[in-house]
């Protein structure tokens, strides 16, 4: 028996979906670990890196599955490019998780109280923007459905916006966490270099979500 | 001698007619998840509701509009006239053309292969005028041979152009649009209309003499219009009296929009079962048709048109094929096809349908599987579809290019052995 049915391909739109869920899932640890941080609970940092990883790991994994879909032999109604870009900065922002992860289990942060807000108010406004953008990224599947365009369609191009205006304003309270850091005196300078370790793989967490989002725009204008 | 004779020319008439059936078995068989696989597929009918209609509108393909693509496949590519002489030389020919054909179709469906039917039964018709001590190539008439050949590459374009046209214009002016479902009680009447009157206008302008009315072209062209403006209004009815509660609001919109163009599946389905019957019941009975007329002694220069009953025996043929074996094939092929929403399904089926009824009345056999990628490739186009397997394109493209000698080159086998067991 055969059939004309074998002309479709793999689909890169649903590995792509899964792909970001798990990019998210590793973004959202970064709380708690800042919760443990603070409190210097070496134990449940060691556990949370543990777990980071094993996340990370399976995120890559649900990666390679996206890369099956992209050999020049499929036709997608994307260009290739754009999917590959997605995934790659899709996956710059799993590594930048996993580093905050690591650079946090170095040593115990101890910190003056009224900083703790700042650097808080930083990592939620992180997991944000990866959470605004996922709830994008998950849209993907059901954009290719509607053949990109429709009300749907609008509606994503719009809160792509949305995501780069998050991204700003992470990067704002980035930046007066930075000069409180600086100027409050009486903190070593090994903790200093730690914080701002941490602040970089956080600044990178939200830069590669607003480039996420520029290629989903991409995606959908393209053609 | 003569009850020899008699006796050697009805076995050789009952071999032609099992061999028939065989193929227009394979052809209902095979083909049929082509047009009904996406209704069964996406849960619009049962199973047994989309063989009972397919069954239905594949028997009037055939005998309605077969009759034009038949006399192409039995006189159109070799020259009759040459065999008026020896009638029986064109009959074994054509019977190894039916036996070679089928053969072939076997062992590609064996090896799981899609191929034609269609080009094969050409192929084989020019091998067996190749060989045939007749003539040889003179024998072939190459204009409308070049002529069968150039619709094989031109109906893919054309249904994927269709395609492409037909799903870009849905997008457009439907999914594009800030109230989607509101276009959409204007488009789904539109295609009802559309598809059904191409339906009644093919099958009544010139179809079978004797079961048809005759009547000019104006006349129905007239009746075609009455009948396309009442289904619009009687549609337009029906979405209006479904759709006075509750209105969809938001993200529903666009699987609403997709509900719609899921009633309208229904038809197009039909539609496309129609137009395979039309086109593909001449490979089953166009060789079988040959052969009986030389084995019965009739004259072959006279263009003798494909009589009722034989298009109705290949109709018949075709239905059992895919009520006996056909819904294995929809149920393999239903689930993977989701990929085929509503909008995709009848943009794709709509251009296929049509590029082949238009070839069928032009007599042109050409092969409705070829025409149907074209019209997913041209979806594709047009950003319908989340990934085409390119390298499967260009294996089912290909297949018809090894299809055409490889049964040309049975044929010849198969006729020489013929001539072997005759004595000649």
């Amino acid at each position: 028996m055969s059939s004309i049915f074998g002309v479709f391909g793999k689909s890169p739109f649903e590995p792509l979906v899964n792909h970001a869920r798990k990019v998210h899932e590793c973004v959202k640890m970064v709380r708690p670990i800042a919760d443990a941080l603070l409190a210097c609970d070496m134990d449940r940092l060691n556990e949370l890196q543990h777990d980071m990883s094993k996340t990370e790991h399976e995120a890559d994994l649900l990666k390679d599955q996206v890369r099956h879909s992209l050999p020049h032999r499929y036709f997608l109604p994307v260009d290739r490019e754009d999917v590959a870009r997605f995934l790659a900065q899709m996956d710059r922002i799993a590594d930048d998780a996993q580093d905050f992860a690591i650079v946090a289990t170095f040593r115990c942060v101890s910190l003056p109280k009224d900083l703790h807000d700042d650097f808080l108010a930083l990592v939620d406004k992180v997991v944000q923007v990866s959470e605004s953008l996922l709830s994008l990224a998950e849209k993907l599947a059901q954009l290719q459905r509607e053949s990109f365009v429709g009300p749907d369609a609008e509606d994503v191009l719009r809160r792509i916006q949305e995501v780069a205006h998050m991204e700003w304003e992470s990067d704002r309270l980035s930046r007066k966490f930075a000069r409180r850091l600086f100027t409050t005196p009486d903190i070593a300078p090994v903790i200093i270099i730690l914080l701002d370790k941490l602040c970089s793989a956080l600044g990178g967490i939200a830069n590669h979500a607003e480039n996420v989002g520029k290629n989903l725009r991409l995606m959908i204008l393209r053609k | 001698m003569i009850a020899a004779a008699l006796l050697a020319t009805n076995t050789l008439l009952v071999i032609a007619v099992v061999i028939g059936f065989y193929k227009a078995w394979n052809i209902g068989a095979n083909d049929v998840a082509n047009s009904m696989g996406t209704v069964v597929g996406s849960g619009v009918l049962t199973l047994r509701q989309a063989i009972c209609l397919a069954s239905v509108f594949e028997f009037l393909g055939a005998i309605l509009v077969g009759s034009h693509v038949t006399e192409t496949i039995k006189g159109g590519i070799v020259s009759l006239d040459l065999f008026a002489d020896q009638p029986m030389v064109f009959g074994l020919g054509m019977l190894s053309v039916a036996l070679a054909t089928a053969i072939w179709l076997n062992i590609a469906t064996a090896m799981s292969h899609p191929v034609s039917v269609t080009q094969s039964t050409v192929g084989g018709i020019i091998g067996f005028a190749m060989v045939c001590a007749i003539g040889g190539t003179a024998c072939v008439q190459w204009r409308q041979l070049g002529l069968v050949v150039l619709t094989w590459m031109i109906s893919p374009a054309l249904g994927g152009l269709g395609a492409y046209l037909m799903y870009r214009a849905i997008v457009r002016w439907v999914l594009k649009s800030a109230d989607p479902l509101q276009k959409a009680k204007h488009a789904v009447p539109l295609g009802v209309a559309v598809t059904v009157s191409i339906l009644f206008l093919s099958a009544t302008y010139k179809g079978l003499p004797r079961i048809t009315i005759d009547l000019p072209l104006h006349q129905l062209l007239g009746m075609t219009l009455v009948l396309a403006l009442v289904l619009y209004v009687a549609a337009r009815w029906v979405i209006a009296v479904r759709t006075r509660k509750a209105p969809t609001v938001g993200g529903d919109a666009y699987a609403a929009v997709e509900k719609w163009f899921g009633s309208l599946q229904v038809l197009t389905a039909c539609y496309m079962a129609f137009a395979h019957g039309a086109n593909d019941v001449s490979s089953a009975i166009g060789p079988l048709a040959g052969s009986m007329q030389a084995f019965r002694g009739q004259d072959l220069s006279l263009e003798v048109p494909a009589s009722p009953w034989l298009l109705a025996f290949g109709g018949i043929g075709i239905v059992l094929g895919l009520s006996t074996y056909g819904y294995k094939v929809i149920a393999t092929v239903g689930k993977k096809i989701t990929e085929i929403t509503p909008t995709r399904g009848f943009s794709a089926a709509f251009a296929t349908a049509t590029t082949v009824l238009v070839c069928s009345k032009l007599g042109l056999p050409i092969s409705t599987t070829l025409t149907s990628v074209g019209a997913i490739l041209g979806v594709g186009l047009a950003r319908g579809f989340a990934s085409l397997d390119l390298r499967i394109v260009r294996e089912i493209f290909t297949s018809w290019i090894i299809t055409v000698p490889i049964s040309g080159f049975f044929t010849a086998v198969i006729y020489w052995i013929f001539l072997a067991l005759c004595g000649v």
